[in-house]
């Protein structure tokens, strides 16, 4: 008798079927990855097993049993918990008392702490998660959140622990310390679902695999006995040419140099440190780093979103920190923002309004302030067929297309004013497999046609797949640089950590 | 997932939808009529024929309509931008008494000149009486619906005062400007209704507006800032220029409001004379979803129910007040769409955002 079983489960959304007689069968003990693109309906397979959701059709068992998850709380009663890729925690409260938010252990009306924190600890050291239960979360970092959110689970009691993505927001270090973690869980008898579209993560930590693909179950393997290939074409439909830099860059001249940068956040704090890097034609400088080490700052102190505290930029040896953001454009800067639905795009504008907007104030677009609507289309379909984006009208908002489909309206838009200096930030998160390589496949060819382009991405593979230098950011500062040949992930991922590259040779020949 | 959240809305959906809302409003006035013991079918054929029985009271309405075009476009530009200007009000009565004050003071001029004069002074004065909450929100970041609401006193006390102290005009007891000269007051389209030449300028603004939202420039970038305003400046358009320019439009609009009424209907600026015009002009371009065109067929509605209204009481007896009631009603759903819209909106990308 399996642990899980869920029959048919069918939910549409107005317009979409996210679940099509979906059925996923888990065994007491695994650890059981479900892997699909963006949009494959696995996050809404969970939140029907989480009762965040009704399903349509359906019926799901737990040991056999038929079972009825109105809510959550009806889940974590059945012994179901879940890691949400958002973390749950509160900040200023230590780890005993997140953990034990909402059941704590008294003594006459008042929080026996001391048994909190020595409960917590049995518990921590139980399953081998090293946490110190006194220490306040808001000191304490991602990976350690994270345990932090599972111990909570395992404190309530779960046998069923459902992970959204958790290694979206660690560095390889941390995430080979959480697979540790959840082999420990599930050699003492736990049951783990495991959502994730990175099939390395995949093959190293899974049992057995489910595959979906809008919204059906398209596979359903045993880890062992399959490989990265047949998981992506199960995931995809079609084979994936893999994008990848095969020669070296043919260096030009510097398209961006940057020179003793700094820059402060929202709460004003120091965000990016004294920064320098130059970015030449004909080469992608990968900027890579755990998210939240100044990537963001960095990016808009760039683009002229936000004020710079201290240091100079040039685009084409031309200064440009003092121009705003539309003079800099002008100057040959492209930008792909982080987020496509928010500062790249405007969805509820047609797709050509979308693709006119760093061009609409100019001939032929417009003359004195007035626009041409002919000019405008025929820019916007030259553009489209070009860039082959598809769409059922140009006219249609751009709130319709798929997330590929909004990169590459994107993508086009800002390579249609022809800049010298192309920055990329996180430009295929999102993304399905095939999207993915097709925007990557985009930027090696405007590398090879002597652009510079600066690649900021929290994706290690990215970086590896595509840039020419990398440099990692740790806290604001660049801890080191590294050309792409010497590159490894661990490397890499000791970086994003903080360890300087010296200090690593040093660590090795003392070995 | 994204396709199904962000639904797209044709133009005739929304005519459907404000259609609907009407018709639901006038199903819970006839049930408030019905309640208080009358005839409901007989108040609202009365309100039909007073509104638009004959040419006459068509005529009327179409009066009634005409300020509340003027700020009804003032209101949906600026909401269209993204701007939350609740400040036209001040800007009618700025406008109104700048209007005025050419009708009385140039009395030299012909009238071809002086009408133009009156209506330019009312919109510029309206317009850069806009510019100041706009200038705060554009540059300093304050927020518009207090300093514009806060504005809207400070515009009408000041004209007060100007008619009752330095403007008062000697020989009446209350409180308002000198007569405009003949020259300045506004033909008469269909005597004896007070229809006059305002209703066509107002028409002739639609036409404007609508040109300027479509076909420049300045239509673009308001439209993109009032969607979406992080996108706007990530594209480099010049937003804070771009509410600038917009809140001068909508202040010059509200100018021109004012300046339709004193040179059209009163021939002088009388102390505190709109009942409120301005704040119509919110209900008026909401239930017209700030576009242009929404707004002229949402204020010929409410000119309408306004007209009818008020002649309705003297042949029922059903009170005026109804027609407050089926405004009241129009409003309510008009903002429940509004405030369902906003948070579906926001829902929407929570879960892009989550997914």
């Amino acid at each position: 008798m399996p642990y899980l079983e869920m029959r048919g489960i069918t939910k549409i959304f107005p317009g979409v079927v996210a679940n099509d007689r979906v059925t996923l069968t888990v065994e007491q003990g695994e650890i059981h990855a479900l892997v699909g693109e963006n949009g494959a309906g696995k996050t809404t397979l969970m939140r029907i097993l989480y009762g965040m959701y009704r399903p349509d059709a359906g019926e799901i068992f737990l040991r056999g049993r038929r079972v009825e998850i109105p809510n959550p709380q009806a889940a974590i009663a059945l012994g179901i918990g879940m890691v949400h890729q958002h973390f749950q925690l509160v900040p200023s409260l230590t780890v005993a008392e997140n953990v034990e938010l909402g059941r704590e252990s008294r003594r006459f009306f008042l929080v026996d702490r001391e048994q909190a924190i020595a409960r917590v600890g049995a518990l921590a050291r139980r399953f081998g998660l090293a946490v110190d239960p006194t220490a306040r979360v808001a000191d304490l970092s991602v990976g350690v959140q994270q345990r932090v959110e599972i111990l909570k689970l395992l404190y309530r009691e779960a046998d069923l622990l459902i992970l959204d993505e958790p290694t979206a927001v660690l560095t390889p270090q941390e995430t080979q310390e959480l697979f540790q973690v959840l082999r420990r869980l599930r050699d003492e008898g736990r049951t783990l679902l495991f959502i994730t579209h990175k099939l390395g993560e995949v093959l190293a930590l899974s049992d057995r695999v489910t595959v979906l693909r809008r919204g059906r179950v398209t596979g359903v393997l045993e880890t062992d006995r399959t490989n990265e290939e047949e998981l992506a074409r199960l995931m995809v439909g079609r084979e994936v040419k893999v994008a990848r830099r095969l020669q070296a860059a043919s260096i030009g001249e510097p398209a961006l140099r940057v020179e003793g940068l700094v820059v402060r956040d929202e709460r004003g704090l120091t965000a990016v440190n004294n920064l320098s890097f130059t970015v030449h034609r004909g080469e992608i400088v990968g900027i890579a780093g755990v998210e939240g080490n100044g990537q963001r700052e960095l990016l808009e102190a760039l683009a002229g979103i936000r004020p710079l505290v201290q240091g100079r930029i040039w685009l084409d040896g031309r200064e440009i920190h003092h121009l705003p953001v539309r003079m800099r454009r002008e100057a040959g800067l492209g930008l792909i923002p982080e987020d496509r639905t928010q500062e790249g795009l405007n969805l509820l504008a047609s797709i050509e309004e979308n693709l006119a907007a760093v061009h609409y104030y100019r001939p032929p677009l417009s003359q004195r302030g007035l626009l041409h609507p002919a000019a405008i289309s025929g820019f916007a379909r030259k553009l489209i067929s070009l860039f082959d984006i598809r769409v059922t009208s140009p006219t249609a908002p751009a709130a319709v297309l798929s997330g590929g489909n909004q990169q590459r309206v994107v993508v086009a838009r800002e390579l249609a004013a022809d800049p010298s200096l192309l920055i990329a930030a996180h430009p295929t998160r999102g993304l399905d497999v095939g999207a993915t390589q097709a925007v990557r496949r985009e930027l090696l060819r405007l590398r090879d046609r002597g652009l510079g382009v600066l690649l900021i991405s929290a994706d290690l593979d990215e970086i590896l797949a595509l840039a020419d230098r990398i440099l990692v950011l740790f806290r604001g500062q660049v801890v080191g640089e590294v050309p792409a040949e010497q590159a490894t992930q661990e490397m890499l991922g000791l970086m994003m950590a903080g360890h300087r590259p010296e200090t690593l040779q040093a660590d090795q020949e003392a070995r | 997932m994204n396709q199904v959240t962000f639904r797209w809305r044709s133009p005739l959906f929304n005519i459907v939808q404000a259609l609907i809302t009407l018709a639901v409003a006038l199903l819970m006035g006839a049930l408030v009529i019905q309640v208080s013991g009358k005839d409901a079918l007989g108040a609202y054929r009365t309100l039909f024929t007073t509104a638009l029985g004959s040419r006459l009271s068509i005529a009327d309405s179409l009066l009634a309509s005409t300020p509340l075009i003027f700020t009804g476009l003032a209101t949906a530009i600026a909401f269209r931008a993204g701007v939350f200007n609740v400040g036209v009000e001040g800007s009618l009565y700025l406008g109104a008494f700048a209007a005025a004050w050419v009708g009385f003071t140039w009395t030299a001029l012909p009238g071809f000149l002086l009408i133009p004069l009156a209506f330019l002074a009312a919109g510029m004065v309206g317009g850069v009486w806009g510019l100041l909450p706009g200038y705060l929100k554009a540059y300093l970041r304050v927020d518009e619906i207090v300093t514009t609401i806060m504005l809207n006193y400070v515009a009408i006390l000041f004209t007060s005062y100007l008619v009752n102290y330095p403007f008062l005009a000697p020989g009446l007891a209350n409180s308002m400007s000198p007569k405009i000269v003949p020259a300045a007051q506004l033909p008469r389209l269909m005597k004896p209704s007070q229809l006059n030449l305002a209703f066509p300028i107002a028409l002739l603004c639609v036409l404007a507006l609508w040109f300027l939202m479509r076909r420049t420039t300045l239509g673009y970038e308001l439209r993109m800032a009032g969607d979406n305003p992080i996108f706007a400046r990530w594209a480099g358009m010049p937003v804070a220029r771009t509410i600038l320019q917009v809140m001068f439009i909508s202040g010059f609009l509200g100018g021109l409001a004012g300046a339709g009424q004193v040179l059209g209907v009163n021939y002088r600026f009388v102390d505190g004379f709109s009942p409120g015009y301005g704040f119509d002009g919110i209900t008026v371009a909401l239930l017209g979803r700030n576009t242009p065109l929404g707004s002229l067929l949402a204020a010929l509605l409410f000119g309408a129910l306004r007209s009818g209204g008020s002649t309705m009481e003297l042949f029922t007896d059903v009170p005026r007040d109804l027609i407050r009631v089926l405004e009241a009603t129009i409003i309510f759903f008009v903002s429940a769409q509004f405030t369902f819209e906003f948070l579906r909106r926001r829902r929407a990308l929570q879960d892009l955002s989550a997914s």
